[in-house]
């Protein structure tokens, strides 16, 4: 059920951006922040997940919240003349970065977890 | 059972909250792609400072050179501009000399000052004192007369709008008329010649003038000067054209 929900947001939500008027210029900073901040919430959503501690209100709050703050942080930037997008762009990616590693590492794991187990059957075959 | 359903309710919320999230993603990340797509300034702003300055050197060097080139063509503009101007000046050079031309061969209607001599013919009529009878009035008397206007500086002549020209003719035909330029005419002869009208007149009054001798032969003569009043001549009707000439 959640994966229907989440390919049938990607699709309409792809098939109306695409469709949609294009934005000017100066503002697409303003969007590109929040794509980023909520690519963020994504991969610490999926993050949250393997490790089991998964909520969704956090999720949802942190999706929404971090984007919504990132674009108002860079719009202040840009009101100071000063380029703050890039603090919470280093943030954010640095937080991509380490979620990302959390994942694999947790895949890595159940893969090696996975293969032990493979070599352990036989022996126990063996043993019998 | 009513956990089964609690559990399904809840994951419904789930999913569409996920979902939603989602199509936001989506739809921001594919408008930012699209702006992206159609913006060739964010080339400009992601170079370096040291590309940008290259850049720009390269963008002024093509300046100059188009500001070269451009000055180039205007002023090769200016020149066939001048050229054609001068071509203009030619041509209407040319165009005043035909007209000037076409003036002085007869090929164009002229007024000015004048005189116009009326000749009434009275040939067959009985002089006084048994003198016998007038005698008409010759070819070679016209032709006498228009060389003594032209003497007196006449620049257009016509007998009966007739326009004199360098190959006009005036002959009798068969005794009864005279012909000029090739038509019959009639009297009276109506002599027009612009020019100066007070030597034409003194020319028309001279007393070893032709004119003179046709009144006292005994023919009615009307010389009328046309001092502030412009007297006009008709064209050459005929065409001029040469065949043996070169």
């Amino acid at each position: 059920m959640i994966v229907i929900a989440i390919i049938l947001g990607c699709v309409i939500g792809a098939v109306i951006g695409i469709n949609a008027p294009v934005i000017p210029y100066t503002y697409s900073t303003f969007l590109a922040i929040a794509v980023v901040a909520a690519l963020d919430s994504v991969f610490g959503g999926i993050r949250s997940v393997l490790k089991k501690n998964f909520d969704l209100v956090v999720f949802i709050t942190g999706f929404f919240c971090n984007s919504i703050l990132s674009i108002a942080l860079t719009y202040l930037g840009q009101k100071l003349n000063i380029d703050i997008y890039l603090a919470a762009l280093l943030v954010f990616v640095g937080r991509m970065f380490t979620n990302l590693t959390i994942i694999r590492l947790h895949y890595i794991d159940k893969w090696k977890e996975a293969k032990a187990q493979k070599q352990a059957k036989p022996k126990a075959i063996e043993e019998k | 059972m009513k956990t089964k359903t609690k559990i399904s309710k809840a994951k419904l919320v789930m999913s569409i909250t996920i979902g939603i999230a989602c199509f936001a993603l989506m739809l921001v990340m594919f408008m930012q792609f699209k702006v992206v797509k159609q913006t060739d300034i964010t080339s400009i702003e992601t170079m370096r400072e040291s590309d940008l300055r290259t850049e720009l050197s390269d963008w002024k060097a093509k300046y100059t050179e188009l500001t070269e080139l451009y000055d180039d063509v205007t002023s090769r503009i200016a020149e066939y501009q001048s050229e054609s101007e001068t071509d203009e000046e030619t041509a209407q050079l040319l165009q005043s000399e035909l007209a000037e031309l076409n003036e002085a061969l007869g090929l164009t209607d002229v007024e000015g000052e004048g005189i116009t001599i009326t000749i009434q013919d009275n040939g067959g009529q009985e002089l006084p004192d048994d003198m016998g009878y007038v005698s008409n009035i010759s070819e070679t008397d016209l032709l006498v007369i228009i060389n003594e206007l032209f003497d007196a500086g006449a620049e257009a002549i016509s007998i009966n709008d007739n326009r004199i020209v360098a190959m006009s003719d005036i002959f009798r035909i068969g005794g009864a008329y005279l012909q000029v330029n090739s038509e019959p005419i009639r009297s009276p002869y109506v002599i027009k010649a612009i020019g100066d009208p007070t030597y034409l007149e003194s020319a028309a009054y001279n007393k070893d003038g032709r004119l003179t001798a046709l009144q006292e032969a005994g023919h009615s003569i009307q010389i009328e000067s046309s001092k502030n009043r412009k007297i006009q001549i008709q064209k050459y009707n005929g065409t001029i054209s040469t065949k043996y000439m070169n």
